[in-house]
Protein backbone atom coordinates (compact mmCIF):
# COMPACT_ATOMS: atom_id res chain seq x y z
CA UNK A 1 0.00 0.00 0.00
CA UNK A 2 2.83 2.35 0.89
CA UNK A 3 4.53 1.33 -2.33
CA UNK A 4 1.43 2.13 -4.35
CA UNK A 5 1.10 5.53 -2.72
CA UNK A 6 4.79 6.15 -3.25
CA UNK A 7 4.50 5.40 -6.97
CA UNK A 8 1.39 7.52 -7.20
CA UNK A 9 3.15 10.50 -5.62
CA UNK A 10 6.17 10.17 -7.91
CA UNK A 11 4.03 9.79 -11.02
CA UNK A 12 1.97 12.81 -10.15
CA UNK A 13 4.95 15.00 -9.22
CA UNK A 14 6.80 14.08 -12.41
CA UNK A 15 3.73 14.67 -14.53
CA UNK A 16 3.08 18.10 -13.05
CA UNK A 17 6.39 19.86 -12.58
CA UNK A 18 7.76 22.02 -15.31
CA UNK A 19 11.11 23.68 -14.88
CA UNK A 20 13.53 20.88 -14.22
CA UNK A 21 14.48 18.45 -11.52
CA UNK A 22 14.75 21.19 -8.93
CA UNK A 23 11.15 22.22 -9.43
CA UNK A 24 10.14 18.82 -8.08
CA UNK A 25 11.84 19.32 -4.73
CA UNK A 26 9.02 21.31 -3.06
CA UNK A 27 6.46 18.71 -4.08
CA UNK A 28 8.56 15.73 -3.07
CA UNK A 29 9.44 17.41 0.21
CA UNK A 30 5.80 18.07 1.01
CA UNK A 31 4.67 14.54 0.21
CA UNK A 32 7.58 12.50 1.52
CA UNK A 33 8.59 14.50 4.56
CA UNK A 34 5.55 16.42 5.71
CA UNK A 35 2.55 14.41 4.66
CA UNK A 36 3.62 10.77 4.83
CA UNK A 37 6.71 11.07 7.06
CA UNK A 38 8.57 8.52 4.97
CA UNK A 39 11.76 10.56 5.31
CA UNK A 40 13.10 12.99 7.89
CA UNK A 41 14.30 16.39 6.77
CA UNK A 42 17.87 15.15 7.17
CA UNK A 43 17.25 12.07 5.02
CA UNK A 44 15.68 14.25 2.37
CA UNK A 45 18.79 16.42 2.30
CA UNK A 46 20.96 13.30 2.01
CA UNK A 47 18.83 12.00 -0.86
CA UNK A 48 19.13 15.35 -2.61
CA UNK A 49 22.90 15.26 -2.17
CA UNK A 50 23.04 11.76 -3.65
CA UNK A 51 21.01 12.96 -6.64
CA UNK A 52 23.53 15.75 -7.10
CA UNK A 53 26.75 13.76 -6.88
CA UNK A 54 25.60 10.85 -9.06
CA UNK A 55 25.87 11.32 -12.81
CA UNK A 56 22.68 11.83 -14.75
CA UNK A 57 19.61 13.80 -13.74
CA UNK A 58 18.69 14.87 -10.22
CA UNK A 59 15.63 12.60 -10.41
CA UNK A 60 18.03 9.73 -9.72
CA UNK A 61 17.42 10.66 -6.09
CA UNK A 62 14.01 9.00 -6.41
CA UNK A 63 15.73 5.64 -6.81
CA UNK A 64 17.64 6.36 -3.60
CA UNK A 65 14.43 7.16 -1.75
CA UNK A 66 12.69 4.11 -3.23
CA UNK A 67 15.48 1.86 -2.08
CA UNK A 68 15.39 3.34 1.38
CA UNK A 69 11.65 2.74 1.65
CA UNK A 70 11.33 -0.68 0.11
CA UNK A 71 14.63 -2.12 -1.08
CA UNK A 72 15.37 -2.94 -4.70
CA UNK A 73 11.74 -3.26 -5.75
CA UNK A 74 11.09 0.20 -4.32
CA UNK A 75 13.98 1.63 -6.29
CA UNK A 76 12.85 0.05 -9.55
CA UNK A 77 9.25 1.16 -9.08
CA UNK A 78 10.51 4.64 -8.27
CA UNK A 79 12.41 4.76 -11.55
CA UNK A 80 9.45 3.53 -13.57
CA UNK A 81 6.99 5.95 -12.02
CA UNK A 82 9.44 8.84 -12.33
CA UNK A 83 10.10 8.51 -16.03
CA UNK A 84 6.83 7.07 -17.33
CA UNK A 85 5.03 10.44 -17.31
CA UNK A 86 7.90 12.00 -19.26
CA UNK A 87 7.87 9.24 -21.86
CA UNK A 88 4.11 9.56 -22.37
CA UNK A 89 4.01 13.35 -22.46
CA UNK A 90 7.16 13.92 -24.50
CA UNK A 91 6.22 11.44 -27.21
CA UNK A 92 2.79 13.03 -27.50
CA UNK A 93 4.33 16.50 -27.58
CA UNK A 94 6.86 15.50 -30.22
CA UNK A 95 3.94 14.34 -32.33
CA UNK A 96 1.90 17.50 -31.97
CA UNK A 97 4.76 19.91 -31.39
CA UNK A 98 3.57 22.87 -33.40
CA UNK A 99 0.03 22.92 -32.11
CA UNK A 100 1.30 22.69 -28.56
CA UNK A 101 3.94 25.36 -29.01
CA UNK A 102 1.54 27.85 -30.46
CA UNK A 103 -1.03 27.50 -27.77
CA UNK A 104 -1.38 30.64 -25.62
CA UNK A 105 -2.73 28.48 -22.84
CA UNK A 106 0.59 26.71 -22.47
CA UNK A 107 2.86 29.75 -22.76
CA UNK A 108 0.84 31.96 -20.42
CA UNK A 109 0.42 29.17 -17.87
CA UNK A 110 4.20 28.63 -17.92
CA UNK A 111 4.75 32.27 -17.28
CA UNK A 112 2.86 31.92 -14.01
CA UNK A 113 4.26 28.53 -13.06
CA UNK A 114 7.94 29.43 -13.42
CA UNK A 115 8.07 32.22 -10.81
CA UNK A 116 5.75 30.24 -8.52
CA UNK A 117 8.20 27.35 -8.60
CA UNK A 118 10.93 29.74 -7.45
CA UNK A 119 8.83 30.76 -4.45
CA UNK A 120 8.16 27.11 -3.61
CA UNK A 121 11.85 26.27 -3.89
CA UNK A 122 12.70 29.14 -1.56
CA UNK A 123 10.30 27.73 1.01
CA UNK A 124 12.00 24.34 0.77
CA UNK A 125 15.40 25.97 1.10
CA UNK A 126 14.24 27.57 4.33
CA UNK A 127 12.98 24.25 5.68
CA UNK A 128 16.13 22.36 4.70
CA UNK A 129 18.29 25.23 5.94
CA UNK A 130 16.86 25.05 9.44
CA UNK A 131 17.83 21.38 9.55
CA UNK A 132 21.31 21.55 8.10
CA UNK A 133 22.60 25.01 9.04
CA UNK A 134 23.11 24.44 12.73
CA UNK A 135 26.35 26.24 13.53
CA UNK A 136 28.90 28.70 12.16
CA UNK A 137 30.76 25.98 10.26
CA UNK A 138 27.75 24.82 8.28
CA UNK A 139 26.72 28.40 7.63
CA UNK A 140 30.12 29.21 6.15
CA UNK A 141 30.01 26.08 3.97
CA UNK A 142 26.54 27.00 2.67
CA UNK A 143 27.63 30.56 1.89
CA UNK A 144 30.80 29.39 0.17
CA UNK A 145 28.85 26.82 -1.84
CA UNK A 146 26.31 29.44 -2.92
CA UNK A 147 29.03 31.88 -3.96
CA UNK A 148 31.13 29.36 -5.86
CA UNK A 149 28.22 27.76 -7.69
CA UNK A 150 26.63 31.09 -8.59
CA UNK A 151 29.71 32.93 -9.75
CA UNK A 152 32.03 30.29 -11.16
CA UNK A 153 31.63 27.45 -13.62
CA UNK A 154 32.87 24.79 -11.23
CA UNK A 155 30.66 21.70 -11.30
CA UNK A 156 28.41 21.50 -8.19
CA UNK A 157 29.36 17.83 -7.85
CA UNK A 158 32.85 18.84 -6.79
CA UNK A 159 31.55 21.44 -4.36
CA UNK A 160 29.37 18.86 -2.64
CA UNK A 161 32.14 16.27 -2.53
CA UNK A 162 34.51 18.92 -1.21
CA UNK A 163 32.03 19.95 1.46
CA UNK A 164 31.77 16.29 2.52
CA UNK A 165 35.54 16.18 2.88
CA UNK A 166 35.57 19.39 4.91
CA UNK A 167 32.79 17.96 7.05
CA UNK A 168 34.82 14.82 7.75
CA UNK A 169 37.76 16.92 8.91
CA UNK A 170 35.84 19.63 10.72
CA UNK A 171 32.91 18.05 12.52
CA UNK B 1 -1.88 15.10 -39.16
CA UNK B 2 -1.30 18.78 -38.54
CA UNK B 3 -0.10 20.99 -41.29
CA UNK B 4 1.03 24.60 -41.37
CA UNK B 5 1.54 27.20 -44.02
CA UNK B 6 5.04 28.63 -44.22
CA UNK B 7 3.99 31.98 -42.76
CA UNK B 8 2.44 30.24 -39.81
CA UNK B 9 5.62 28.32 -39.44
CA UNK B 10 7.75 31.44 -39.27
CA UNK B 11 5.54 32.99 -36.62
CA UNK B 12 5.96 29.82 -34.62
CA UNK B 13 9.67 29.78 -35.14
CA UNK B 14 9.87 33.31 -33.84
CA UNK B 15 7.96 32.43 -30.70
CA UNK B 16 9.99 29.31 -30.12
CA UNK B 17 13.22 31.24 -30.27
CA UNK B 18 11.97 34.06 -28.10
CA UNK B 19 10.90 31.54 -25.57
CA UNK B 20 14.17 29.80 -25.98
CA UNK B 21 16.06 32.93 -25.30
CA UNK B 22 15.23 32.84 -21.62
CA UNK B 23 17.29 29.74 -21.16
CA UNK B 24 20.97 29.19 -20.45
CA UNK B 25 21.51 27.37 -23.68
CA UNK B 26 20.18 30.30 -25.68
CA UNK B 27 23.46 30.26 -27.56
CA UNK B 28 22.04 27.35 -29.45
CA UNK B 29 19.33 29.47 -30.95
CA UNK B 30 20.25 30.58 -34.42
CA UNK B 31 17.55 32.56 -36.03
CA UNK B 32 18.14 32.09 -39.70
CA UNK B 33 19.24 28.54 -39.98
CA UNK B 34 16.22 26.75 -38.56
CA UNK B 35 14.25 24.73 -41.03
CA UNK B 36 10.93 23.03 -40.27
CA UNK B 37 11.13 19.84 -38.33
CA UNK B 38 9.99 17.16 -40.71
CA UNK B 39 7.94 14.14 -39.89
CA UNK B 40 10.52 11.43 -39.76
CA UNK B 41 10.14 7.78 -40.52
CA UNK B 42 11.50 5.04 -38.33
CA UNK B 43 15.29 5.09 -38.69
CA UNK B 44 15.89 1.38 -38.86
CA UNK B 45 19.53 1.94 -39.75
CA UNK B 46 20.15 3.09 -36.18
CA UNK B 47 20.10 0.15 -33.83
CA UNK B 48 18.46 0.42 -30.42
CA UNK B 49 21.63 -0.99 -28.93
CA UNK B 50 23.70 1.87 -30.34
CA UNK B 51 21.19 4.38 -29.04
CA UNK B 52 21.30 2.82 -25.61
CA UNK B 53 25.09 2.88 -25.58
CA UNK B 54 25.41 6.50 -26.69
CA UNK B 55 22.95 7.64 -24.04
CA UNK B 56 24.64 5.45 -21.47
CA UNK B 57 27.81 7.36 -22.28
CA UNK B 58 26.01 10.68 -22.01
CA UNK B 59 24.35 9.72 -18.73
CA UNK B 60 27.62 8.52 -17.27
CA UNK B 61 30.14 11.14 -18.29
CA UNK B 62 28.19 14.32 -18.86
CA UNK B 63 28.46 15.61 -15.34
CA UNK B 64 27.66 19.17 -14.59
CA UNK B 65 24.93 21.57 -15.36
CA UNK B 66 22.37 21.52 -18.09
CA UNK B 67 24.61 23.50 -20.38
CA UNK B 68 27.49 21.06 -20.35
CA UNK B 69 25.05 18.16 -20.73
CA UNK B 70 23.56 19.69 -23.83
CA UNK B 71 26.85 20.50 -25.47
CA UNK B 72 27.84 16.90 -24.80
CA UNK B 73 24.58 15.76 -26.44
CA UNK B 74 25.24 17.85 -29.47
CA UNK B 75 28.81 16.68 -29.88
CA UNK B 76 27.78 13.03 -29.73
CA UNK B 77 24.50 13.03 -31.63
CA UNK B 78 24.90 15.79 -34.18
CA UNK B 79 28.61 15.95 -34.84
CA UNK B 80 29.86 12.41 -34.29
CA UNK B 81 26.92 10.11 -34.98
CA UNK B 82 25.05 12.47 -37.32
CA UNK B 83 21.73 11.03 -36.18
CA UNK B 84 20.15 14.49 -36.03
CA UNK B 85 20.66 17.83 -37.65
CA UNK B 86 21.47 20.82 -35.50
CA UNK B 87 17.92 22.15 -35.94
CA UNK B 88 16.31 18.89 -34.96
CA UNK B 89 18.48 18.88 -31.90
CA UNK B 90 17.42 22.40 -30.92
CA UNK B 91 13.80 21.50 -31.32
CA UNK B 92 14.25 18.43 -29.18
CA UNK B 93 15.81 20.62 -26.50
CA UNK B 94 12.84 22.99 -26.67
CA UNK B 95 10.40 20.11 -26.30
CA UNK B 96 12.44 18.69 -23.43
CA UNK B 97 12.27 22.00 -21.63
CA UNK B 98 8.57 22.66 -22.02
CA UNK B 99 7.37 19.25 -20.89
CA UNK B 100 7.10 18.21 -17.24
CA UNK B 101 9.89 16.18 -15.71
CA UNK B 102 13.66 16.46 -16.01
CA UNK B 103 14.43 18.50 -19.15
CA UNK B 104 17.59 16.65 -20.10
CA UNK B 105 15.90 13.26 -19.82
CA UNK B 106 12.99 14.61 -21.81
CA UNK B 107 15.32 15.84 -24.54
CA UNK B 108 16.69 12.30 -24.72
CA UNK B 109 13.18 10.84 -24.86
CA UNK B 110 12.29 13.20 -27.67
CA UNK B 111 15.40 12.31 -29.68
CA UNK B 112 14.81 8.60 -29.09
CA UNK B 113 11.23 8.94 -30.21
CA UNK B 114 12.20 10.84 -33.36
CA UNK B 115 14.70 8.17 -34.34
CA UNK B 116 12.97 4.91 -33.43
CA UNK B 117 9.53 5.81 -32.04
CA UNK B 118 8.56 4.46 -28.64
CA UNK B 119 11.28 1.78 -28.54
CA UNK B 120 13.86 4.46 -29.16
CA UNK B 121 12.42 6.61 -26.38
CA UNK B 122 12.77 3.70 -23.97
CA UNK B 123 16.33 2.94 -25.11
CA UNK B 124 17.51 6.52 -24.62
CA UNK B 125 15.78 6.90 -21.25
CA UNK B 126 17.18 3.71 -19.81
CA UNK B 127 20.64 4.47 -21.17
CA UNK B 128 20.65 7.94 -19.73
CA UNK B 129 19.54 7.07 -16.22
CA UNK B 130 21.29 3.73 -15.90
CA UNK B 131 24.58 4.68 -14.26
CA UNK B 132 23.11 7.25 -11.90
CA UNK B 133 20.35 4.91 -10.77
CA UNK B 134 22.69 2.01 -10.11
CA UNK B 135 25.01 4.29 -8.16
CA UNK B 136 22.11 5.75 -6.19
CA UNK B 137 20.94 2.25 -5.25
CA UNK B 138 24.44 1.26 -4.13
CA UNK B 139 24.74 4.45 -2.10
CA UNK B 140 21.30 3.83 -0.58
CA UNK B 141 22.29 0.33 0.52
CA UNK B 142 25.46 1.75 2.01
CA UNK B 143 23.58 4.64 3.59
CA UNK B 144 21.03 2.44 5.35
CA UNK B 145 23.77 0.35 6.88
CA UNK B 146 26.08 3.13 8.02
CA UNK B 147 23.66 5.93 8.72
CA UNK B 148 24.71 6.31 12.33
CA UNK B 149 28.42 6.11 11.71
CA UNK B 150 29.92 9.34 13.15
CA UNK B 151 32.28 9.85 10.20
CA UNK B 152 29.43 9.55 7.69
CA UNK B 153 27.34 11.93 9.82
CA UNK B 154 30.19 14.45 9.73
CA UNK B 155 30.51 14.10 5.95
CA UNK B 156 26.77 14.49 5.51
CA UNK B 157 26.72 17.54 7.75
CA UNK B 158 29.14 19.27 5.37
CA UNK B 159 27.25 17.98 2.36
CA UNK B 160 23.90 19.13 3.73
CA UNK B 161 25.20 22.67 4.15
CA UNK B 162 26.65 22.72 0.64
CA UNK B 163 23.37 21.43 -0.76
CA UNK B 164 21.46 24.33 0.80
CA UNK B 165 23.98 26.69 -0.81
CA UNK B 166 23.44 24.96 -4.13
CA UNK B 167 19.69 25.28 -3.78
CA UNK B 168 20.00 29.00 -3.06
CA UNK B 169 22.18 29.38 -6.12
CA UNK B 170 19.58 27.61 -8.27
CA UNK B 171 16.85 29.85 -6.89
CA UNK B 172 18.98 32.92 -7.57
CA UNK B 173 19.65 31.91 -11.18
CA UNK B 174 16.05 30.90 -11.87
CA UNK B 175 14.78 34.15 -10.38
CA UNK B 176 17.09 36.13 -12.65
CA UNK B 177 15.51 34.37 -15.62
CA UNK B 178 11.84 34.33 -14.86
CA UNK B 179 11.11 37.07 -12.36
CA UNK B 180 11.03 39.96 -14.77
CA UNK B 181 8.39 42.36 -13.44
CA UNK B 182 6.17 42.93 -10.43
CA UNK B 183 3.61 40.40 -11.62
CA UNK B 184 6.01 37.49 -11.90
CA UNK B 185 7.59 38.66 -8.64
CA UNK B 186 4.20 38.48 -6.99
CA UNK B 187 3.74 34.91 -8.20
CA UNK B 188 7.02 33.96 -6.54
CA UNK B 189 6.27 35.75 -3.26
CA UNK B 190 2.72 34.40 -2.98
CA UNK B 191 3.91 30.86 -3.69
CA UNK B 192 6.63 31.21 -1.05
CA UNK B 193 4.24 32.50 1.60
CA UNK B 194 1.58 29.90 0.78
CA UNK B 195 4.02 27.07 1.24
CA UNK B 196 6.30 28.38 3.99
CA UNK B 197 3.64 29.98 6.18
CA UNK B 198 0.30 28.43 5.27
CA UNK B 199 1.67 24.97 4.36
CA UNK B 200 -0.61 24.72 1.33
CA UNK B 201 -0.20 21.81 -1.03
CA UNK B 202 2.53 22.60 -3.63
CA UNK B 203 0.85 20.49 -6.33
CA UNK B 204 -2.26 22.59 -5.89
CA UNK B 205 -0.14 25.74 -5.89
CA UNK B 206 1.50 24.81 -9.20
CA UNK B 207 -1.84 24.06 -10.81
CA UNK B 208 -3.27 27.31 -9.44
CA UNK B 209 -0.30 29.36 -10.65
CA UNK B 210 -0.74 27.83 -14.10
CA UNK B 211 -4.42 28.78 -14.15
CA UNK B 212 -3.82 32.29 -12.81
CA UNK B 213 -0.88 32.64 -15.19
CA UNK B 214 -3.20 31.86 -18.05
CA UNK B 215 -5.65 34.53 -16.94
CA UNK B 216 -3.00 37.19 -16.24
CA UNK B 217 -0.52 36.64 -19.08
CA UNK B 218 -2.93 35.48 -21.78
CA UNK B 219 -2.83 38.84 -23.54
CA UNK B 220 0.92 39.34 -23.36
CA UNK B 221 3.12 38.72 -26.33
CA UNK B 222 5.62 36.38 -24.86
Amino acid sequence: MILLKFCGVLFMVNALTIGGGFAMLPLLHKEFVERYHWLTNQEFIDAFAVGQITPGPLTVMNAFIGFKLHGLSGAILAVVSSYLPGIIIVTLTAKYYYAYRESTIVTSAFKGIKPAVIGLLAAVAVSLGTTSLVDAGTLVIALASFTIITFTKIDPTFIILGAGLIGAVLF
Amino acid sequence: MLSFSSSQYYVLKYHTLKWFYHYPWAEYAEYDTLSPMTEQEDRRDISLRDMFLVFLKIGTFALGGVYSMLSFFEKELVERKKWLTHDEFIESVAIGQMTPGAPVVNTGICIGYRLRKIKGALATTIGQIFTGTVLAIILAAFYIRTKDNPLLRAVLKGVGAAVVGLLLSVIFKMAKQSVRDYRTGLFAVVAFVSLALFRLNPIGLIIASGLIGFVVFRRDNL
